[in-house]
């Protein structure tokens, strides 16, 4: 169910490459980078693994937004991987559109060293998505 | 376009020379008491019909698990159940060898839910009767593709109000090989044009709430998909359903759910599953015991995500299914 | 189940914004847990220590360690459950350093979040089975495809250290381009000098078979025992090879592609690689007026070839030395778009041909139209803006490097891929610059891209080491998260088998159903989330451990 739940923080749930986003993640943990704690990671051996099922059944058991984050294009350490990614991912992403929740899904590209663009990429997206609902539980 | 011309009647002629060897069938539509309804036939056509006035289920539902034994098939079916057969035999769920797929010029459908004794079978009354009644089922108003123009071969109609065989593989020209005559040049136009792009579905979670909230989680909708093919689906398991003692955590975690729990989830991932497969032929909205405009959702979907790669369902069968392909060098703007 | 979950300090590191005291007591309550406890250093002696014991004591049959991130101490953490006869991969690490304690200061939050991740590793693990590396035997013998330099000394290097070697070679002779080089640059041997030398190093050698004039008509398998069908002159062959090196190397670039260039019309337009067999019978005057244009068949768009060949730079600045030594008196310009002389001392020996008179005029070269007198090139400077017309008596195309002619047929025959110039392409191009896609085929030398000599041994050598580390064992481990098929839930679809990017899935067409072909499978779950019904599943991250990570992380389950 989509209930909005009693606070107002937002729980993020992103999906995060082993070879890539999440090494990032664990760089930007170790340089001791901040962002919110409602951001949780689930490590994945490729994008390609994130089946959209997922990121729907995450949707629906409460997550305010999801993120999928992979290596760069051309970069995937299973040589192919994240270019199927992008289609689902960009697919579901239409779909999310038309049922108008586009802002809850995101998909990244963030490489091993790219820790302070991982940091960027999150604290954007939970800030985007925390003023949204603000605003949505004031009307 | 070179096609040749079917003379009244000819075309159970055509049928019957076919269905002299015993290995031969022909799967079409029969008129009988209660109506028109989807039959295979063997050895003769009996009471045959080239259209069906009354959707009920699509005809490619029954054609999965279907390999080659050696017995040739003739499919003469609506454009959307051709199309539905080109998806399953690219998921390799019917092997294309011995079947020759026909799809028929079509005027539209009503649905089995309204079904009356006195609506025609015949190409020029069936249209004069959807131009005076509004009883056509929306999925069909809705078409994309109603001309016979899928599948190996095509039977279309042209505004002399004669019918003609088109062939469109190799397998096509074997069909109309079938048929008497030379082929020749058609010049009058066809009856049928190609449809108008429809608008880009838009909805938002309420009205879907709204719309499902009937569902009981009968998953009929499912069952009688023909592109939903998988002998096990991830919804007969638990996986996705809440068990009783998760509910109850859950419950009294996070308060009151509404029950069946899991029916947005399962609509939704069935959404994606055939997102690129799905040829909006409504078949899942007839199935619907609860009347839930499924087709509205369902078809609305798939064809904003069949845009986005170009691609459309059942219409050749050489087009991969876009999950299981990429190009470099697209989607720039995916990421976030 | 009995599940053990071990909260780390880390020191000060973790315990500083994580109530960890309370985490090991919240946990304690949870019904299949049957050890929660916290402890300063678990990586320590004692902490180590005190995971056996709980081990062996309490019969434990899931551990979770709450610490830093995965990635550090994975194999000692492991090897503390195998030294207490648990499969190591029944333990799940929980990052609450890096992913929790590092990241956030406010400690009622931290611990709520190392709570949900707790939970989220506990509800994970409790669909842990225990796996098991399989160990596969491998062929120990290596199939290389060509036999230019690149093939040579990878073959060289491979039955010098007892490797049974095949080399293929589709022409008579082996030896390539280089065997045909007169004068290789900045060595001064010929290329025939040097090809005979590695020759010479194989033959004797009872480990090595040479196939001449022999091509590959079937390929299947996989790592470590690929079968091999070779159409040799004596007919068919078949082998057995537990990897491959592709060295096929490249094809000169016919300039005949570019009609406005007159190739092939006239004798007085050569290439480099005609000058280089015929330099000593050219019919010249005695002040010969020699034109060289350089980028013929390179970073041209129009042509489909905007990649740099590399080597034709150099080439082209032989000529230019060439013809001046042999004619003090000539007239010798290069027409460049930009000089680039890639390797080790090329740019001393650019300026070396400048000071023995070579010009160098910066220009695009628009068309060469032949006249009697001689042949006239038509262009612009580009430094100037203008355009000229000279006549010259010789006019020789600096070509570059396209791809092999054989690219398409090898990569469709062993599955692997070629890059968007149809040379073969690497699985990464910085970190794994030998392999292809697919496990245990290599790339050596200017088949993946163009490359001199130096450059094309050197590669042929790398990717020899590399595949000889793959098979020397004579066996080898594959990682156990690999994906595994249920056949009774396979509708046969086969999406997976197309979406794979390493080809290891196999349709049983009398089955109706798919298996994955272990060795060659990466582990990367593409199939898993391809799979509609998830008949095929990846072990160690199968659907039902990623829904209830899910939930718990959400706290809906």
């Amino acid at each position: 169910m989509l209930q909005d739940k009693a606070e107002k923080n937002p729980e993020i749930i992103g999906f995060a490459c082993s070879y890539c986003t999440f090494k990032a993640s664990e760089m930007a943990g170790s340089l001791r980078m901040k962002y919110p704690e409602g951001v949780k990671l689930i490590q994945v051996p490729c994008s390609s693994r994130v089946d959209p099922a997922f990121v729907i059944k995450a949707i629906f058991e409460g997550a305010d937004g999801v993120f999928v984050a992979g290596c760069h294009p051309g970069d995937c350490h299973f040589i192919k991987g994240n270019y199927f990614t992008r289609r689902k991912i960009a697919a579901l992403k239409e779909m999310f559109d038309a049922f108008s929740m586009k802002d809850k899904l995101r998909l990244f590209w963030v490489s091993a060293a790219e820790a302070r663009r991982f940091i960027d990429k999150v604290t954007t997206m939970y800030n985007e998505i925390k003023e949204r609902k603000n605003v949505r539980e004031k009307n | 376009m070179l096609g040749k011309k079917i003379k009244n009647g000819n075309i159970e002629d055509t049928l019957n020379r076919f269905l002299k060897d015993d290995q031969h069938l022909v799967l079409g539509f029969e008129k009988g008491e209660n109506g028109v309804s989807l039959r295979a036939f063997k050895n003769y056509l009996d009471h045959y019909s080239l259209l069906n006035p009354i959707f009920s289920t699509n005809g490619a539902l029954h054609l999965r698990r279907l390999f080659s034994k050696g017995t040739k098939i003739i499919l003469m079916l609506r454009p959307c159940e051709i199309r539905a057969y080109i998806e399953l035999i690219k998921l390799n769920q019917i092997e294309r060898e011995d079947i020759i797929a026909v799809s028929i010029d079509c005027f539209g459908a009503l649905s089995s839910k309204d079904k009356t004794d006195d609506i025609p079978a015949e190409a020029d009354q069936l249209r004069e009767y959807f131009k005076k009644t509004d009883t056509m089922r929306w999925a069909c108003k809705v078409c994309r593709e109603r001309r016979g123009v899928v599948g190996d071969a095509g039977i279309r109609i042209d505004r002399d109000g004669l019918f003609w065989a088109f062939s469109y593989t190799e397998k096509g020209d074997s069909f109309l090989s079938l048929i008497e005559g030379e082929p020749e040049e058609s010049r009058t136009e066809m009856l049928m044009s190609g449809s108008e792009k429809q608008d880009q579905f838009q909805n938002d979670m309420k009205t879907f709430s709204k719309d499902f909230a009937k569902c009981t989680m009968c998953m009929n909708c499912r069952d009688m998909c023909p592109v939903c093919y998988c002998i096990d689906c991830v919804f007969n398991g638990d996986e996705y359903l809440p068990k009783g003692d998760a509910l109850l955590n859950k419950i009294l975690r996070s308060g009151p759910v509404q029950l069946p729990q899991g029916k947005e989830l399962f609509h939704f991932i069935r959404m994606y599953h055939v997102s690129q497969t799905c040829v909006g032929c409504g078949a899942c909205e007839e199935a619907c015991p609860q009347g839930i405009p499924l087709t509205k959702y369902f078809k609305g979907i798939s064809e904003r995500l069949q845009g986005m790669f170009s691609y459309m369902s059942g219409r050749s069968f050489d087009e991969s299914i876009p999950y299981l392909t990429f190009l470099e060098d697209e989607l720039k703007n995916a990421e976030d | 189940m009995k599940t053990g979950i071990f909260i780390c300090h880390c020191g000060h590191n973790i315990k500083h914004t994580v109530n960890v005291k309370k985490l090991s007591e919240y946990f304690k309550k949870y019904p299949n847990v049957t050890v929660s406890q916290d402890y300063v250093f678990v990586c320590s002696e004692p902490g180590q220590d005190m995971i056996r014991e709980s081990i062996e004591k309490k019969g434990l049959d899931r551990v979770i360690i709450a610490s830093c991130t995965p990635s550090l101490h994975g194999e000692m953490f492991k090897d503390v459950l195998k030294k207490s006869n648990l499969n190591p991969f029944l333990l799940r690490r929980v990052s609450i350093r890096e992913h929790c304690s590092w990241v956030g200061d406010d400690v009622e939050k931290n611990t709520e979040k190392a709570k949900r991740l707790i939970l989220a590793g506990l509800y994970s693990a409790a669909h842990y089975v225990p796996l098991e590396e399989k160990r596969v035997d491998v062929t120990r013998s290596a199939l290389i495809i060509g036999g230019g330099v690149s093939g040579l000394s990878a073959a060289a290097f491979l039955s010098k250290m007892g490797m049974q070697v095949y080399l293929v070679e589709k022409e008579p002779e082996l030896g390539g381009h280089v065997r045909t080089l007169k004068n290789i640059w900045p060595a001064g041997k010929d290329g025939k000098s040097i090809i005979d030398e590695m020759i010479e190093e194989l033959t004797g050698r009872e480990n090595v078979e040479i196939f001449t004039s022999t091509t590959i008509s079937g390929f299947e398998g996989f790592f470590g025992n690929y079968e091999v069908t070779l159409d040799t002159p004596e007919g068919e062959k078949k082998l057995t090879a537990g990897g491959v090196i592709i060295a096929i190397g490249f094809s000169p670039f016919d300039p005949r592609i570019k009609p406005e260039l007159q190739y092939g019309k006239d004798d007085r337009i050569i290439t480099t690689l005609e000058f280089e067999h015929n330099a000593d019978t050219l019919q010249l005057p005695e002040k010969p007026r020699v034109a060289i244009l350089h980028c013929v068949g390179s970073r041209d768009e129009q042509i489909g070839k905007p990649y740099c060949s590399r080597v034709c730079c150099i080439n082209a600045l032989r000529v230019g030395e060439a013809m001046k030594d042999k004619y003090k008196d000539s007239y010798v310009e290069s027409f460049y778009m930009d000089v680039r002389a890639h390797p080790r001392g090329g740019e001393e020996y650019f300026e070396d041909t400048q000071e023995k008179g070579v010009l160098f005029t910066r220009a695009n070269v628009a068309e060469i139209n032949l006249s009697p007198t001689g042949i006239v090139i038509r262009g612009e400077d580009t430094l100037f803006g203008e355009t000229f017309e000279r006549e010259f008596d010789l006019v020789v195309l600096s070509i570059g490097m396209s791809p092999p002619v054989d690219n398409k047929l090898i990569a469709s025959l062993l599955k692997i891929t070629l890059d968007k110039d149809k040379f073969f392409m690497e699985a990464h191009i910085k970190l794994r610059p030998f392999d292809t896609a697919v496990k245990g085929i290599f790339i050596a030398g200017s088949c993946s891209g163009p490359k001199d000599v130096e450059e094309s041994i050197n590669h042929g050598r790398a990717s020899a080491v590399k595949l000889f580390g793959f098979l020397n064992l004579g066996y080898a481990y594959v990682d156990p998260f690999i994906s595994y098929v249920d056949p009774k839930r396979c509708s046969g679809c086969r999406m997976c088998e197309q979406a794979c990017v390493a080809k290891a899935i196999k349709y049983d067409e009398e089955k109706r159903v798919v298996h994955v072909e272990e060795a060659a499978c990466m582990g990367c779950g593409l199939c898993n989330a391809t799979c509609p019904s998830s008949a095929i599943s990846l072990k160690g991250y199968i659907d039902c451990m990623i829904d209830d990570e899910i939930g718990a992380l959400l706290e809906a389950i």
